[in-house]
């Protein structure tokens, strides 16, 4: 009898869960290499998360170091009932938010530069070939962090409005002047 | 939904989900776990002091290899062609590590007759040694980090100062 290949790929992604499950308990309970298994597994959709919120790729680098090296102590507080890579996100959203407020602040203490004048401008040199990825680095701070963790993320403006210490009102303006640049940005092509 | 609007949408659905960074991280996130254990332990140990003859024995001699390595650094950067100046770095941590090594046989010796305090002091030891390990590493591909000197240099003062206290009939006393 042929299996259908519905049921094989169910299989396969139940096999691969607790694959995860139990390297995840391994790296709970202090195994380091089962640790350097669940970032080789996970470091590409934490880093494209960092990247897209800070919006710069040095940056985007130390958060995602800082995030897997903070998940070290916070590992013990997945209790399994979600799934790991939704719990994870949510982890790396809220460390790498705090990351960029504290560089951000050091950063304006120290150069006292607005950083949407410098999006702004390199916004204009456009060229032909430019995935939605670049257009979002563009787009201002604010209105960025808020068009990733609501339309790639998926979190609801209540919850980024609290994330991003702002009014819900806010956060859907920013999300109507993201979508309204990248829009104007991507009929430009 | 307009034109723009589902080109836009589109877009977004098409978005990888993963981007590998340019990059090996995995290296500085070792390190960096290890650092917040070392200050961890450190922040624990801190709560019993050390004797007062040890405390300043150690600081002073901290001070001043502090002192030789960073002066001894600034002078191969002044002096040295790029390529050399890893090796000499290198060169200068093993031999921290050989003089290290050599007083902590010394005093492991000299507490011998010394029953410890806790059991698990050598485990502790051992994880000392992993971070030194660590580091010296991260000094490899990063020599002109002073700051790694000085965590490693950090790392055998406590190692050091976790013999002296496990085996430290005051203690044993209190």
């Amino acid at each position: 009898m042929v299996e259908q290949p519905s049921k094989v790929v169910e299989a396969q992604q139940v096999f691969a869960d607790k694959t995860e499950s139990d390297v995840i308990q391994a790296a709970q309970q202090g195994d380091k290499r089962a640790y350097k298994k669940l970032y080789d597994a996970h470091v590409g959709r934490v880093y494209a998360l960092c990247l897209r919120l800070t919006g710069e790729r040095t940056m985007a680098e130390d958060a995602t170091q800082e995030v897997f090296i903070q998940l070290w102590d916070k590992l013990g507080n997945f209790n399994a009932q979600s799934k790991f890579t939704t719990w994870l996100h949510s982890v790396t959203s809220n460390i790498t938010i705090s990351y960029i407020r504290k560089q951000k602040g050091w950063f304006q203490r120290t150069f006292n530069i607005e950083d949407s004048s410098v999006m702004q401008q390199s916004a204009e040199s456009s060229s032909d070939t430019i995935s939605l990825d670049e257009y979002v680095l563009r787009l201002p701070e604010r209105a960025r962090h808020v068009f990733v963790l609501h339309a790639l993320e998926g979190y609801r403006h209540e919850e980024i409005a609290d994330m991003l210490n702002m009014a819900v009102g806010s956060s859907k303006a920013q999300f109507h002047r993201a979508k309204q640049l990248l829009t104007e940005w991507l009929g430009n092509e | 939904m307009n034109n723009e609007q589902k080109r836009l949408q589109y877009a977004v659905d098409e978005l990888p989900r993963d981007i590998q960074p340019e990059r090996d991280l995995w290296q500085g996130i070792e390190l960096g776990i290890e650092r917040r254990a070392v200050a961890e332990s450190q922040s624990k140990s801190d709560v019993v002091a050390l004797p007062k003859f040890s405390q300043w024995h150690y600081s002073a001699a901290a001070s001043f290899v502090a002192v030789v390595v960073i002066a001894w650094m600034g002078m191969q950067q002044l002096s040295a062609p790029v390529g050399q100046q890893s090796t000499g770095v290198i060169e200068l941590a093993e031999l921290l590590t050989e003089q290290h090594q050599a007083q902590k046989q010394q005093l492991l010796v000299s507490l011998q007759s010394e029953q410890p305090l806790t059991e698990n002091w050598q485990e502790q030891l051992a994880e000392l040694d992993d971070a030194a390990i660590a580091i010296k590493a991260a000094l490899a591909q990063d020599p002109n980090n002073a700051a790694l000197l000085k965590m490693l240099q950090n790392v055998y003062q406590q190692q050091m100062s976790l013999i002296e206290r496990v085996h430290s009939p005051k203690w044993r006393e209190i």
